[in-house]
């Protein structure tokens, strides 16, 4: 036995393992050169292809993503072209911009105000949606139940309050003279003072009407800001039927092309699947 | 002879002798013949202004009527048009040398003047012109119940400018609850044809302001900046009226409004950033953004309720607030 069969049955492990990263290197080259989205998809992770695409699951593949991982900026954006094609005819809604390289932001809608609703892995094949901005629209669908827009309440509510600090404005006048009634009674209670009886029952009665008194000052305390605040409500009011506007549009939009909120979600959870089905059929 | 010109023969008299008799006499005589003949001077461009089918002849005539001091202390007339009436006449002329009179004049026996009358407006639109101060050159256009100045006319200056400020008062605010939309809109054409009369005769400077169906008219807003919450409030105006506010480029937000017509309200492309306004499109550049106040009602109602913000502002050289 030489010296050179000997080291090649104890390296021949190694040798292997180093084949197989040469060997992906390679195919993942040969697929890029090839713009073979498909095959580029399938050798970054190929567990992920097996089981969602060849519904088969092969434990112990050996995993090579550390070997391209500073790379994934770069195949990130190479893969974008035509993932951001395909996902602009699944969502038309979805407006992409590419900010950083390779990194996407998508809005939602092209109208007035739209919001910012999520990023793009493109490695995964994944629309991550901004919790916030998703639940708002997730809640107007289970709204619609109740025949409400996501703002209902809180508009119904404010507006309530503005038509009482308009009251409060509008019966000024009223205190006025309610006010100087109950003074005009407390000097009256006043100058009855000393006299023999109920000397008690006064003393109540002033307390309450000086309690009056002060219930009605404190209404026109409110009612000097009320204007300030009316408006301050109607700016709140504002921002909140623009806010129910754009997740009308988004409502409108998403039951145009998915029929249903169910639907979207359900579409959105086979994204991979569904893409990598589409590159498929676009090869053949 | 009256009693005055007595006294003046008799004045060098009474006075002493510095100049004879005679010489008085030569003297008031030379006077009156070049009052005469300014008299006469006066009916020829007269004449002129009534006659003319040249527009230039025409436009000199009414300059010259303008301007014209037909009394002296010498020769006074008793019926005479005053300048405001020129103005008038001059814009019936014009109209009639395009064979497109469409505005009556009229005169206002107790008032002693002309005014104009547009007909199915009859009863609440009568024009005439108004001076801002005598010694200075240029007209307003004027309702004179309101007292609305639609436009501001110069003939030395070469200059027409309407006013967005009395158009929006009068044509908007007022005639809407009044008039169908046909009627104010041939008003409208009136007002337009003028302007382009102008323009095609003369060379006029003409600014249209909100009456002008051309594409990339800019229309500033009162307000300097964004005008973010107007700009909110037209998204769920238009979304009620079923169409939508978009947005476009950097921050600009555009309506569309079927065929073809679209609203843009955007920074102005030619002055600072700060000043924003809008600018209408259309494919056939027929439609101005009075037009479309008229056509839509939540463009109107936003535009109306917002107005402090929104104003298209008039030209600050010619109007003041």
């Amino acid at each position: 036995m030489s010296n050179a069969d000997i080291n090649s049955t104890e390296t021949q492990p190694l040798v292997n393992k180093v084949t197989s990263k040469i060997d992906f290197l390679q195919q993942l080259q040969q697929a890029i050169e090839a713009h073979d989205d498909r095959q580029v998809y399938a050798l970054i992770d190929q567990q992920r292809y097996d089981h969602e695409i060849q519904k088969k699951d092969d434990e112990g593949q050996p995993d090579n993503t550390t070997l391209i991982s500073d790379v994934f900026p770069e195949l990130s954006s190479f893969l974008s072209t035509r993932l951001v094609e395909y996902l602009h005819k699944v969502y038309p809604f979805f407006y992409f911009e590419e900010a950083p390289e390779g990194q996407y932001q998508f809005y939602f809608g092209n109208w007035w105000g739209r919001r910012l609703f999520g990023t793009l892995d493109v490695l995964n094949v994944k629309l991550v949606f901004n919790d916030e901005e998703y639940e708002k629209v997730a809640t107007a669908f289970a709204l619609e139940a109740e025949h409400k827009r996501y703002n209902s309440d809180q508009i119904d509510d404010l507006s309530q309050e503005n038509d009482r600090l308009q009251q409060l404005i509008d019966e000024q006048d009223k205190r006025d003279q309610r006010k100087a009634e109950i003074r005009t009674q407390i000097r009256q209670l006043s100058q009855e003072k000393g006299m023999f009886f109920g000397g008690a029952k006064q003393r109540d009665e002033k307390q309450q009407l000086n309690a009056e008194l002060s219930h009605l000052t404190a209404l026109d305390e409110e009612a000097d800001n009320a204007y300030d605040k009316i408006k301050q409500n109607n700016e709140k009011v504002l921002a909140l039927s623009k806010e129910d506007t754009l997740i009308g549009y988004e409502k409108q939009s998403i039951v145009d092309q998915f029929g249903s909120f169910k639907s979207f979600e359900q579409r959105n959870n086979s994204l991979y699947r569904d893409y990598i089905a589409q590159l498929i059929a676009a090869q053949d | 002879m009256s009693d005055e010109q007595e006294k003046r023969v008799t004045n060098p008299r009474e006075q002493g002798d510095e100049l004879s008799t005679t010489g008085r006499l030569m003297n008031y005589n030379e006077q009156l013949k070049r009052e005469l003949n300014k008299g006469l001077d006066f009916t020829r461009q007269l004449d002129q202004l009534i006659t003319t089918t040249d527009p230039h002849e025409l436009l000199a005539a009414a300059d010259k009527l303008t301007a014209f001091q037909l009394n002296s202390a010498y020769l006074v007339y008793p019926q005479q048009f005053s300048k405001a009436d020129y103005y008038l006449i001059f814009l019936n002329r014009l109209l009639q040398q395009h064979q497109n009179e469409t505005v009556t004049l009229r005169a206002d026996e107790d008032a002693d003047e002309l005014y104009h009358e547009f007909p199915e407006i009859t009863a609440d639109g009568h024009f005439a012109f108004t001076f801002a101060d005598e010694a200075e050159q240029g007209a307003y256009y004027t309702e004179r119940t309101t007292g609305n100045a639609l436009f501001y006319l110069n003939f030395q200056e070469k200059v027409m400018r309407i006013n967005s400020h009395a158009v929006t008062n009068l044509m908007v605010l007022d005639y809407t609850k009044r008039y169908h939309f046909e009627v104010i809109h041939r008003f409208e054409k009136y007002l337009l044809a003028v302007g382009q009369y102008l323009q095609q005769d003369f060379d006029f400077d003409v600014d249209f302001s909100v009456l002008d169906p051309a594409n990339g008219h800019f229309h500033p807003f009162r307000q300097v900046g964004r005008p973010e919450q107007a700009l909110d409030k037209l998204f769920i105006l238009a979304s009620n009226a079923g169409r939508m506010l978009t947005t476009s480029g950097a921050n600009d937000a555009v309506l569309d409004l079927g065929m073809g017509t679209s609203v843009q309200i955007t920074a102005d492309p030619n002055r600072e950033a700060a000043q924003w306004g809008l600018i209408v499109t259309d494919d056939q550049q027929q439609v101005s953004w009075f037009d479309l106040l008229f056509k839509y009602e939540f463009l109107r109602d936003w535009y109306m309720e917002n107005i402090e913000t929104l104003e298209i502002a008039a030209d600050s050289c010619y109007f003041g607030d």
